[in-house]
C-alpha cells in the first residue's frame, strides 16, 4: 500500500469557486495571482508576525479614545461598533461554528438589554437591593446590582434562554431551523412591546414596552466613579475588555475538542454522530454560549442607550447581525470581528455622518439612511454572489481555496472521493 | 408500547389537530356559557349567547385566509420544487399591493362607475399578476439560480436581501407609515347573512379570487405538460433532466405562477384591507409561510387549508385576545408544527427521523 | 418478535434478534437474526438492495429497527443513540467516504476520539493542565492512527477533500479506530480498490482483528476479498438472511447463487 503513495502528489491547479453563469477563467486566474501574491509576501514575513500584529491591534485598541476627545461621535460609533462586534462573535458560534441558521438573535439583544433594566434601574420600584453600587444608587429603590453582576445575569439568563429556544430546533433542518428561530425572536420581540400589560404584583409590570424602561443605571466601579455621558472613554474601556473577553473564549473554545465538534456537526451531521458527538447536548451548547455572548453585548446596549425600548427589538436587527458575521466569513472569529466593526462603522458613522447627503448632492430627493435597508440588502446579496467565503475566512476554508487539488488515484484514474467543497456544506 | 410511547405517538399524530381546534372550541363554549356582549339597548349592554360571534370570527378568518392561501402556495410551491424559502415572497406581495393601487389611479377607478370599476379591477389584477411574476421570476434568476449548488444559506441571504430591497423600495414609494386606499368596491357591505352572521362584500371578493384561482393552479399542475413538468422537477430533478424536461425553466415557472398569485393577493389585500404598508409583506410572508408549513410543504391543498387555519387563528387571537397578540400566537402554533407535526397536516413522512 | 429473552451465547459481540425495519410500505430488512463472534471478520453480502447498509444503520443506532433486539455484549441497544453506540465500542466506516472535509486528516481523526475525551466547555476555556495533557495525547494518538493506516506523514495536515481516494479510505479507518471500538463496521471498504490495494486491505483487516482485539464485520462486493479474509459469510437478499456460514460453505449454496445470478432456466 505504500509505496503507491509516492505516485499520488498534487499537481499546481487552483481551485476555483463556483461563480454563477459568467465566464470565470479570467477571474479566476487573477484570484490565483493574488493569492500567490499573498502567500509569497506570508512566506517571507518572520514568523511571529502574527503575533506582532495581533499585539499592536491591541495596544491601538486601548490607546484609541486617547485620540479623540471625550465626548467624540467617532468614538461614540467606535463603542457601537465593538458592541456589535461582541454580537458578532456571538452569532458566529451558532451560525458559523455550529452551522446553525438562527435568525431570532434579537431575542438575545433584548433579554440582555432588559437584564439591565431589571437589574440595573428603579423599574421593580417595589424591591430594595442593592450590591455594590454607587453611594447616590443605593438609596434608590429597585433592584441595582453592579455592573459585573448584570453582565453575568445577562448572560445566564440568555444561555438558559439559547436553550430553550434551540431546543425544539435540533431535528429540523436547515432552512426550518431558520424560520422557528425567526418565530422566537418575534414571539419575544412582541412580549417586549406588551410586557406592560403582563403584571409582576404591585404594580410592576414585566417590560414598559415602547415607551420603554428610562433611566437604568450607568455603570459604577468602586474607585473609578460612575460612568457618564460627557466622558465615552470608560464605556470604551468596558466594551473593549467585555470584546477582548469573549474573543479569548472564542479562541479557545475554536481550538478544542467542543469547537472541533461544532464543525463535525455542520460539516455532516451523521457521521459526527457516528464518531460520538452527542447531537442534542453539543448544539444546545452552541446556542447557549452564543446567546450568553448576545446577552452580554445587550447588557451594554441598555446601558450605554439608557433606554430599554421595545422598539429597538425588530426582525432586521437579527439580519444585521447575520450579515456582520457573513460579510466578515462565517465561521472565522476574526472575520466575525471585522465585519462587526464594519457594519457597525457603515451604520452609525458613514451613512449618517459621512455620506448621508451624498444622494442630495447627486440630485436625488432622499437622504442615505433612507436608503440603508436597501444598501444592506444589496450588499448581502452581492457578498453571497461574489465572496461566499467572506472578507477573512475561516481559517480552514482558506486552506482550501488556496490548496491544490489532488491528482487522481494513478492506478484507476479517479478523482478524489469529496470534491473541494467551496463552503465546506 | 410503553404508555409513553403511546402518548407520544398520539401526540404526534393528534397533538396539532388538537391543538388547532382548541381556540375556537374553547371560545365557542366560552359564548355559549358565558355569553358575550353584542350592542346596547337603552344603556345595558345585550349579552348573547350563540355562536354568532365566533361564526363572524370564522368569515373574517376565512377571508383573510383567503388572502394567505395565495401567498403560502407561492412558498409550498417553490419549497417543493427547489427545497428553498423564498423569503422575498412577502415583499412580493407587498409590491403588488402598490402596483394594484398605484393602477387605481392610472385607470382613475376612484371616479369611475360600477361597470368601469370592475373592468378596471380585472385588468388591475391581471397586469397586477403579471407583475409580481415576472418579478418573482427575477428574483430567481438573480439571487438563486447562481447559488444552486451552494449550501442552503447562501440563497436565504440573497433571499433575506432582496427582502431588504423590496421592503426599501416599498418604503421610498409610498413612505413609512400604513396608506389607506380608496375603498372601491365599498368592501364592508353586508351582502346577506349566514345564520346570522353578516357576510360583507370583502369576504365574497377574497373567496371569490382565491377558488377560480387555486381550481385553475390545479388543473393547470394536474392536466398540463408543464404542470406534469413541475410535479416531476419537484419529485426529483436529476430524474426530470433525464427526461429531457427543462429543469430551468420548469423552475422560472413554478416561480412565475406562485409570484402572480402573491400578486392577486397583493390587490385582494389592498381592497379589503383598505389600508397598504412596505412593512405589510413581512408579516404577510410569515403567516403565509406558516400556512405553508402546517398544510403540509410542497402541498398545494395543503398550503390553501393552512391558509384558511391561519386566517381563523388571526381573526380569533385579533377578536379575542387584542391583535398585539396575534403574531406570537401564530408564531406560537408555528413552532409547534415543527414540534409536533413538522410533515404539517397534509404532508407525508418525509424522512426517517433517525 | 421473540418472547424470551434468550442471552447470546458468550463470546458473541453482537447479537441481532429478529431485527425488522420497514420505512411505510417498503420492507428493507424482514426477519434477520445473526451472531457475530468475538475476534472474527464477518462478511456481510448480498445483491444490491439486499437490505446490507440498512442492517449497518441499525447496528450503529442511525435507525431504530421496526421490530427485533440488537444485543451489544449483554447491552440492549435496540434504541440507543448513535453517539452512546460508538462510546459503548461501536465504530463504522460509510460506503460514500463521510469524512469532514473542511478539516484535515489528522483533525478528522482526532475527532474520532471525541467519546475518548472529557474536556468540556470550562476545561476547553480555562485549559488547566490535564486539558492540555490530554489535548497532546490526543494528538499523538491520532498520529499513531494515521500511521498504522498507512498514511503518508505530510499528508496529515492536509484538508481531507484534498486526499487522493485511497488515503481518504485510510482516513476514515484511522477516525474509525480513534474511539477504540472493539467492533469494527466497515462498509464496503474496498470499493474502488484495485488488487493490490485490495489484498493489502484484506492483510490490514487481519492485523487489526490481531493487534487491537478488533471484531470485524464487512459488507463487501468483492468476493476475492470476502473468501479470502472472512471467517464467516451471511448472506442477505431482499431483506432475508438466505445463507450463513464458513465463506467455501456459502459460494456453493444455491440459494446464494440464485440470489446473485437470478433464477437458472
Amino acid at each position: 500500500m505504500s509505496d503507491l503513495d509516492e505516485k499520488n502528489e498534487p499537481t499546481t491547479r487552483s481551485v476555483t469557486v463556483t461563480e454563477g453563469e459568467h465566464d470565470a477563467s479570467d477571474w479566476a486566474e487573477f484570484r490565483a495571482q493574488m493569492r500567490e501574491w499573498r502567500e509569497g509576501v506570508e512566506r517571507r514575513l518572520p514568523p511571529w508576525w502574527s503575533r506582532a500584529l495581533a499585539a499592536t491591534l491591541l495596544l491601538i485598541g486601548i490607546v484609541l479614545p486617547f485620540l479623540f476627545s471625550a465626548d467624540s461621535g467617532f468614538l461614540n460609533a467606535t463603542i457601537i461598533a465593538v458592541a456589535y462586534a461582541v454580537m458578532s462573535l456571538g452569532l458566529n458560534i451558532v451560525v458559523g461554528f455550529a452551522g446553525l441558521l438562527d435568525l431570532g438573535y434579537v431575542a438575545f439583544y433584548a433579554l440582555g438589554a432588559y437584564s439591565w433594566g431589571w437589574f440595573a434601574s428603579g423599574f421593580f420600584f417595589k424591591a430594595h437591593v442593592h450590591v455594590l453600587v454607587s453611594p447616590v444608587a443605593s438609596t434608590l429603590p429597585g433592584i441595582h446590582l453592579n455592573v459585573l453582576l448584570v453582565l453575568a445575569a445577562a448572560a445566564l439568563i440568555c444561555a438558559v434562554a439559547g436553550m430553550l429556544i434551540g431546543l425544539p430546533t435540533l431535528r429540523l433542518r436547515g432552512d426550518y431551523i431558520a424560520i422557528v428561530t425567526l418565530a422566537f425572536g418575534e414571539i419575544i420581540a412582541t412580549l417586549a412591546v406588551n410586557g406592560t400589560s403582563i403584571s409582576l404584583g404591585g404594580g410592576m409590570t414585566l417590560t414598559a414596552g415602547n415607551l420603554g424602561i428610562s433611566g437604568v443605571d450607568s455603570p459604577y466601579f468602586p474607585g473609578i466613579g460612575v460612568f457618564n455621558e460627557l466622558n465615552l472613554r470608560p464605556w470604551y474601556w468596558l466594551i473593549f475588555g467585555i470584546m477582548l473577553l469573549v474573543l479569548f473564549v472564542n479562541l479557545r473554545l475554536r481550538d478544542s475538542r467542543l469547537g472541533r465538534a461544532w464543525v463535525a456537526l455542520r460539516e455532516d451531521e451523521v457521521a459526527a454522530v457516528s464518531m460520538g458527538i452527542p447531537l442534542v447536548r453539543t448544539k444546545l451548547m452552541a446556542y447557549s454560549i452564543g446567546a450568553a455572548f448576545g446577552g452580554m453585548a445587550g447588557a451594554f446596549f441598555g446601558t450605554y442607550f439608557t433606554v430599554v425600548n421595545a422598539s429597538q427589538f425588530q426582525f432586521g436587527f437579527s439580519i444585521f447581525i447575520l450579515g456582520m458575521v457573513i460579510i466578515g466569513g462565517l465561521g472565522s472569529i476574526w472575520g466575525a470581528v471585522a465585519g462587526g466593526l464594519l457594519l457597525g462603522y457603515i451604520n452609525y458613522y458613514l451613512i449618517p455622518d459621512v455620506l448621508n447627503s451624498l444622494p442630495s448632492k447627486l440630485g436625488l430627493n432622499f437622504q442615505l439612511t433612507e436608503i440603508e435597508f436597501g444598501i444592506y440588502g444589496f450588499l448581502l446579496v452581492i457578498m453571497m454572489l461574489l465572496r461566499p467565503q467572506g472578507l477573512i475566512p475561516e481559517r480552514r476554508r482558506r486552506l482550501e481555496m488556496t490548496g491544490r487539488v489532488a491528482a487522481a488515484d494513478s492506478e484507476l484514474g479517479e478523482p478524489s472521493a469529496i470534491t473541494t467543497l467551496d463552503l465546506a456544506e | 408500547m410503553s404508555p409513553l410511547a403511546a402518548v407520544r405517538k398520539f401526540v404526534g399524530r393528534w397533538g396539532l389537530i388538537v391543538a388547532l381546534a382548541a381556540l375556537p372550541i374553547y371560545y365557542g363554549v366560552r359564548d355559549l356559557v358565558h355569553g358575550y356582549e353584542a350592542g346596547f339597548v337603552a344603556g345595558h349592554p345585550v349579552v348573547h349567547h350563540d355562536l354568532t360571534q365566533l361564526g363572524f370570527n370564522f368569515a373574517t378568518g376565512l377571508s383573510n385566509g383567503a388572502i394567505w392561501a395565495l401567498i403560502a402556495i407561492g412558498y409550498t410551491l417553490v419549497y417543493g420544487i427547489i427545497e428553498l424559502i423564498n423569503f422575498a415572497h412577502g415583499d412580493v406581495f407587498m409590491i403588488g399591493s402598490f402596483t394594484a393601487v398605484g393602477l387605481y389611479t392610472v385607470f382613475g377607478l376612484t371616479s369611475a362607475g360600477t361597470v368601469g370599476i370592475v373592468l378596471g379591477l380585472l385588468a388591475t389584477l391581471v397586469i397586477t399578476m403579471i407583475v409580481c411574476g415576472v418579478l418573482n421570476t427575477l428574483i430567481e434568476r438573480v439571487a438563486y439560480r447562481p447559488l444552486r449548488n451552494a449550501p442552503k444559506l447562501a440563497p436565504l441571504i440573497t433571499a433575506v436581501g432582496f427582502s431588504f430591497i423590496l421592503q426599501n423600495v416599498g418604503l421610498l414609494w409610498r413612505g413609512g407609515s400604513p396608506q389607506s386606499v380608496p375603498d372601491l368596491i365599498n368592501q364592508g357591505k353586508t351582502v346577506f347573512h349566514i345564520f346570522g352572521v353578516p357576510i360583507v362584500r370583502g369576504y365574497l371578493l377574497a373567496l371569490g379570487v382565491m377558488i377560480p384561482l387555486v381550481l385553475v393552479l390545479g388543473r393547470f399542475i394536474s392536466a398540463t405538460r408543464m404542470g406534469r413538468a413541475m410535479r416531476a422537477t419537484a419529485q426529483d430533478p436529476e430524474a426530470a433532466r433525464l427526461m429531457g424536461i427543462n429543469v430551468n425553466q420548469t423552475i422560472s415557472l413554478t416561480f412565475l405562477l406562485g409570484g402572480a398569485l402573491a400578486g392577486a393577493a397583493g390587490l385582494v389585500y389592498a381592497l379589503f384591507e383598505t389600508n397598504v404598508w412596505y412593512f405589510q409583506g413581512f408579516k404577510a410572508g410569515l403567516f403565509a409561510f406558516t400556512a405553508a408549513v402546517m398544510g403540509g410543504i410542497g402541498n398545494v391543498s395543503g398550503a390553501v387549508l393552512g391558509g384558511l387555519i391561519i386566517g381563523v387563528i388571526q381573526a380569533l387571537a385579533d377578536s379575542r385576545m387584542g391583535p398585539q397578540w396575534t403574531e406570537a400566537v401564530v408564531f406560537g402554533y408555528l413552532i409547534m408544527i415543527m414540534v409536533l407535526r413538522p410533515r404539517g397536516l397534509l404532508g407525508e413522512e418525509t424522512r426517517e427521523a433517525g | 418478535m421473540s418472547a424470551t429473552a434468550a442471552s447470546p451465547p458468550v463470546g458473541t459481540a453482537m447479537h441481532v434478534d429478529h431485527v425488522a425495519k420497514a420505512f411505510g410500505g417498503l420492507v428493507a430488512v424482514d426477519d434477520v437474526s445473526l451472531d457475530i463472534p468475538r475476534h472474527t471478520i464477518v462478511s456481510l453480502i448480498g445483491p444490491n438492495g439486499a437490505g446490507k447498509t440498512t442492517l449497518f444503520n441499525m447496528l450503529t443506532g442511525l435507525y431504530k429497527p421496526t421490530s427485533g433486539r440488537i444485543l451489544f455484549g449483554e447491552r440492549d441497544i435496540t434504541r440507543t443513540r448513535p453517539d452512546i453506540i460508538t462510546k459503548l465500542g461501536v465504530a463504522r466506516t460509510f460506503q460514500n467516504i463521510r469524512l469532514f472535509g473542511a478539516m484535515t486528516a489528522l483533525e478528522n481523526v482526532i475527532v474520532g476520539r471525541h467519546a475518548r475525551m472529557r474536556t468540556g466547555v470550562f476545561g476547553a476555556i480555562f485549559r488547566p493542565p490535564w486539558v492540555r495533557r490530554e489535548e497532546r495525547e490526543v494528538q499523538e494518538r491520532a498520529r499513531e492512527l494515521l500511521k498504522f493506516v498507512g498514511l503518508r506523514e505530510g499528508n496529515f495536515d492536509r484538508l481531507a477533500a484534498q486526499l487522493p481516494y485511497g488515503d481518504q479510505r485510510r482516513v476514515e479507518i484511522a477516525r474509525a479506530l480513534a474511539s477504540e471500538p472493539s467492533l469494527l463496521l466497515l462498509d464496503e471498504p474496498t470499493a474502488g480498490m484495485n488488487p493490490y490495494e485490495s489484498d493489502a486491505l484484506s492483510q490490514f483487516m487481519r492485523r487489526m482483528r490481531d493487534e487491537l482485539n478488533l471484531t470485524i464485520l464487512l459488507i463487501e462486493h468483492d468476493m476475492k476479498v470476502v473468501m479470502g479474509v472472512s471467517e464467516r459469510v451471511t448472506v442477505l437478499d431482499h431483506g432475508h438472511k438466505i445463507a450463513e456460514g464458513p465463506p467455501a460453505e456459502v459460494r456453493a449454496d444455491p440459494a446464494v447463487v440464485e440470489a446473485y445470478l437470478g433464477k437458472q432456466g
